[in-house]
């Protein structure tokens, strides 16, 4: 079933450039993606800075300006919605962001963080407190910091207090943007482990944003690799991983560094020459082609299509996928 | 020996942050000093910089460069070293730049202070240099300032300006942590070949074991304000013996793996100084722990060496 559906949303911004901002540019962050997330299913949005990752997020939450595109939760079109029904989508609708220490009021206790999206939903005022702990043990930890202030709390701690605080209404999509990257690494197997328990217990379905590929192999259930406000391939985890088509995959999967030394010079990698080119000029054609190893002459001039390689399995790349 | 660090420890009032560190490094090696937030491993690098913040201090051991002891040398000493023998690039390349300056004039920098060098012939070194570290148009891209390139770019322009002086000893706090995947290969490949080429020993501060297993000879891993392991690269990853290291290697996914699964996860936090526990630190968390875990293990071994009381019963 089908819970979250993108269709070819734009989100571009106005800004000014020149030495005194005299003219006025465009930036695509987001230029035509569409995805879905189906009921009880991680779909992981990978790519690096600037890609427009957390911008489609953003645009989901109502968080970026939507320019062109339609968003429909559970059927029913987000920008079509009164005030009321928003509020309802909402509820259904939860986030997780990178930095725990600026998503907690650092005035607030535990408690009233937790507490806040029930009390604004008007959840029984007498059953706050027994719900707040039940959600504390229900992310490991322990009732009695539930008086205590974001400060006395570790990294991974105060993860978990967004995680109970964006469950705590009983969400059916929950938006995670880069859940992981600043705790330390022996923390991020214990939160990521938390969230595949959740998603078992309470049928979440996340769109999980990130760019650590390691870690995304191992919780999503499908993937899709954004580049220049661009989707360049999406399919099922395993066959991206396993069998990557467009070469921006290729190059992502072969930069992660293994950890095992025995490994060092054996594998090929594809070291990719140059940086990502501004989104405010992005190339004409394929948006890779000034980084791609493989680029014939009309990649500089034609835009290529998502197209399907095999069932499920999308690329946009005039080499490679048919167009 | 190029670098001896040995019994170092730092605090800041009466707070303990690095306790009995010891590190050797010799020329040309590459020697990654690992560990989590809190470890005491950007601290145990910016002693031997002479840059500790205000308010800590070194108040035990010795820091040996070339045989001279850092901790006892003057800041007129530390300064003619800095940026000649010894060079240390940082993490937010962005940031460390100074904005109001072209590259090129920041690369030659060193070049004008240590080597009495012309601003106008610094300045046509820093380009050879900016082009030795893959910087495209090099003449052009001299003349700009830091905010007119790339994160990557940024970070290619410090090892420019680290290296420029061929120093001895670079240090390299998380030089790759800021960047995208793509980009942080190509500049784990730069400083592979320059340390080659230069002859240039790198102490790199890292969290990140893939990075380790990519670039370094040695291992040292802290934990604590501690080192509980040293040793090559090969031993350390093959053959763990500290529950810490071998946990750390545990947590990370890996890609041959079936996904979906439970993650190995170490249980509790990354402790704060106040609240390290007696004897052995990562005692709380160890999944070995013994009675004799209360006492202070000793670092023990040759040239693979632990600090645990348990180590090799796993």
């Amino acid at each position: 079933m089908t819970l979250l559906e993108i269709t070819n949303l734009k989100v571009h911004f106005p800004v000014r450039t020149g030495r005194f901002g005299g003219n006025k540019d465009v930036l695509k962050a987001v230029d035509g993606v569409s995805l879905t997330v189906n009921a009880h299913e991680t779909l992981a949005v990978v790519g690096e800075s600037g890609c427009g990752k957390s911008t489609t997020g953003n645009a989901v939450l109502g968080l970026a300006p939507v320019t062109a595109g339609k968003i429909t939760f559970e059927g029913s079109d987000l920008a079509k919605l009164n005030m009321s029904a928003r509020r309802r989508v909402w509820r259904e609708m939860q986030v997780v962001f990178q930095d725990p220490v600026s998503a907690l009021n650092p005035r607030r206790t535990i408690m009233q963080s937790i507490a806040e999206p029930l009390v604004i939903h008007g959840f029984p005022k007498t059953q706050l407190n027994a719900r707040v702990e039940e959600l504390m043990a229900f992310v490991g930890l322990n009732s009695d910091q539930k008086n205590r202030r974001p400060g006395a709390l570790s990294g991974g701690q105060r993860q978990r207090v967004v995680i109970a605080r964006a469950v705590a209404l009983n969400p059916k999509l929950v938006i995670c943007d880069e859940p992981v990257s600043a705790l330390d690494v022996s923390i991020q197997s214990q939160i990521l482990n938390l969230l595949m328990r959740l998603q078992r217990d309470l049928g979440l379905s996340y769109l999980f944003i990130a760019h650590d590929l390691s870690v995304v192999r191992h919780i999503a259930d499908r993937v899709a690799v954004m580049y220049l406000g661009l989707v360049v391939e999406e399919g099922a985890t395993a066959d991206v991983f396993e069998n990557p088509i467009h070469p921006y995959t290729e190059a992502l999967l072969s930069s992660i560094p293994i950890p095992d030394p025995s490994m060092r010079n054996k594998r090929k990698r594809i070291v990719l020459q140059g940086d990502l080119p501004s989104p405010l000029y992005p190339p004409e054609g394929c948006p890779f082609v000034t980084r791609c190893p493989i680029a014939e002459k009309e990649c500089h001039s034609v835009r290529p299509q998502l197209t399907e390689t095999s069932p499920k399995h999308k690329v946009r790349c005039l080499v490679r996928s048919p167009q | 020996m190029l670098l001896s660090v040995s019994d170092l420890a730092i605090k800041a009032s009466s707070l303990s942050l690095v306790d009995g560190v010891c590190l050797d490094v010799s020329a040309g090696q590459i020697v990654a000093l690992v560990g989590e937030s809190g470890s005491g491993k950007s601290l145990t690098a910016l002693s031997i910089m002479g840059l500790l913040g205000e308010g800590l201090i070194v108040s035990n051991g010795s820091i040996k460069f070339d045989g001279v002891d850092l901790v006892q040398a003057t800041q007129q000493d530390l300064r003619s070293l800095r940026g000649d023998d010894l060079a240390m690039i940082f993490q937010e390349p962005v940031s460390s730049l100074n904005p109001l300056l072209s590259v090129g004039e920041q690369v030659a920098e060193s070049l004008i202070t240590h080597r009495q060098a012309s601003p106008a012939q610094a300045f046509l070194e820093a380009v050879e240099m900016l082009r030795r570290v893959g910087i495209p148009q090099p003449e052009r891209r001299a003349k700009q300032l830091p905010n007119e390139l790339s994160g990557g770019m940024c970070q290619r322009v410090m090892i420019a300006a680290a290296l420029i002086s061929k120093p001895r000893l670079l240090i390299a706090d998380e030089p790759t942590t800021a960047l995208d995947v793509t980009i942080q290969a190509q500049i784990l490949e730069l400083m592979g070949e320059l340390a080659e080429d230069f002859g240039t020993a790198i102490l790199l501060i890292t969290h990140d074991m893939g990075v380790v297993a990519e670039l370094a000879d040695l291992v040292c891993v802290m934990y604590g304000g501690r080192v509980v392991e040293q040793g090559p690269v090969q031993a350390i990853f093959a053959a763990p013996q500290h529950p810490y290291t071998r946990m750390l290697l545990q947590t990370i996914p890996r890609m041959d793996e079936p996904t979906k699964k439970e993650l190995f996860a170490i249980k509790g936090n990354v402790p704060s100084p106040r609240d390290w526990p007696e004897g052995c630190r990562f005692r709380t968390r160890c999944d070995q722990v013994s009675e004799a875990c209360l006492k202070k293990p000793e670092l023990d071994g040759a040239t693979h060496s632990v600090a645990c009381f348990n180590a090799n019963s796993a």
